[in-house]
């Protein structure tokens, strides 16, 4: 019966579905898992890196936390070619609110262009929706330290704690259990291994499988930085 | 280069001045960059000044930093000054976020070069001077005329609306091989001998000198006419 109404984006399924995006929504659930944990002093961002091969050259870029400005960081879940054009549509908006107003651009607004930008593709044009997830995590005046889930459909949400990809259902299960306002970053970076060990199914974290970024505010006033965090480093290393 | 409005403006003065005015001298600018060993600086005076005769700011420093080792400074008009260094920073960013990495001076003076002869029918009214190290510490300075045209030389580069005179200071003074220290000197006294001479640049001054383990940057106490 879903046959008749899954081949064109712009039209409902007579329940009122949208297909496409649905469809779109478990291609995101192939992706290696990402997780959002937002904590008093920062915003901490882990996710699943997935070896496919011991003959792949690992370059500089990372491959699932990317920045798109000085204050965002970006986890992608899904199909890699379109979440590279979105990150760097992501990074132009940025740039350009930048230019234009001599500020930095405001986390739910960045988040809001790009998801503008995805729910395009889920009303006009007849060209299939993206079929990525996004984390952003994020600092701005307004809001202070932000997380955002976005999806295919144009959607998004401010979370506390959040996962996408592989087994998001049980990583959001985790968190929501082993979650509160208190933790510290070291609590945090305890609990998104912990999430991630359960999804990945290994029994022990290890440096190359995973990725964490962890975004905090520097010694200036205002001023935010984001650290690429290692498995084994010291507590403090925030 | 004077533009109509301006030519008639001038042309009403012409009892007290009997020169066009040009639109990249409207503001006032000096800026000069030189190399040392392992080490660059760039300069420039603090004026800022509205339709000639009047001075607004005297702490409007014409440099601007683009990464840890490279500036960019821009002489002529104010307001394409601010449009073009928005755009450059634009470009950079772009490109730091995407490449993972920053330009070399050699790099960004392409960039700067292109986007200048962009507008080669209607340019931004601004000359500029880069200077900077690269990955390997090795100095990189240049010039170029508003419309892109770069010339890179090895000792000093100069802009601003008395070339003649920072020229003429920088023949005399500059010598290959200086120390940070050194270099900072030479090109104060160049600057602030070059732009004695010129009513429509000086009040002080600013010098960063970029060496192999970062920058120091220092103001210049001058004549304040």
């Amino acid at each position: 019966m879903a046959r008749r109404y899954d081949s064109r984006t712009t039209i409902f399924s007579p329940e009122g579905r949208l297909y496409q995006v649905e469809y779109a929504l478990e291609s995101v659930n192939h992706a290696g898992t990402c997780l959002g944990i937002r904590t008093k002093s920062g915003v901490l961002l882990a996710s699943e890196k997935k070896i496919l091969s011991k003959l792949l050259e690992q370059g500089n870029t990372p491959e699932k936390l990317l920045k798109v400005d000085k204050h965002i960081v970006i986890a992608i879940a899904g199909l890699n070619a379109d979440a590279m054009i979105l990150v760097n549509l992501a990074r132009l908006t940025a740039r350009r609110y930048s230019a234009k107003f001599g500020q930095p651009i405001p986390v739910e607004n960045l988040v809001q262009e790009l998801s503008d930008h995805k729910q395009g593709y889920t009303q006009f044009g007849g060209l299939r929706p993206y079929g990525v997830a996004f984390l952003f995590a994020g600092w701005d005046r307004k809001g202070g330290f932000q997380l955002f889930h976005s999806e295919p459909s144009g959607n998004f949400s401010a979370w506390k704690a959040t996962a996408i990809g592989a087994s998001s259902q049980a990583a959001q299960a985790m968190l929501k259990s082993d979650y509160h306002e208190e933790l510290d970053l070291k609590a945090a970076k305890n609990l998104a291994t912990r999430v991630l060990e359960k999804t990945m199914d290994c029994v022990k974290m290890t440096e190359e499988r995973l990725e964490m970024v962890y975004l905090t505010h520097s010694d200036e006033p205002g001023d935010v930085v984001f650290r690429y965090l290692s498995l084994n480093a010291g507590e403090d290393e925030a | 280069r004077g533009v109509a409005l301006a030519r008639s403006r001038a042309r009403s003065r012409r009892a007290s001045t009997s020169r066009a005015m040009s639109i990249m001298s409207y503001n006032g600018a000096a800026v000069i960059a030189m190399t040392g060993k392992d080490c660059v600086a760039i300069a420039s005076d603090l004026r800022l000044g509205i339709n000639q005769n009047q001075t607004t700011a005297v702490d409007y420093s014409k440099l601007h930093k683009i990464h840890d080792k490279l500036y960019l400074g821009l002489t002529g008009l104010i307001s394409d000054q601010l449009t073009f260094i928005q755009k450059m920073r634009f470009k950079h960013e772009m490109y730091e976020l995407r490449e993972n990495r920053v330009m070399s001076p050699k790099v960004f003076g392409a960039v700067v070069s292109a986007a200048l002869y962009e507008k080669r029918f209607s340019p931004y009214y601004t000359e500029p001077v880069i200077a900077g190290l690269d990955k390997d510490g090795k100095p990189y300075i240049t010039s170029m005329d508003l419309i892109g045209a770069d010339a890179s030389t090895d000792d000093f580069v100069v802009a601003g609306d008395n070339v003649e005179s920072l020229l003429g200071g920088c023949e005399t003074f500059y010598r290959a091989n200086l120390e940070p220290e050194e270099l900072f000197t030479v090109i104060s006294n160049c600057l602030m001998s070059g732009v004695n001479r010129d009513c429509l640049s000086g009040w002080g001054g600013v010098v960063t000198v970029i060496h192999k383990d970062g920058s120091f940057t220092r103001t210049l106490k001058g004549r304040m006419d």
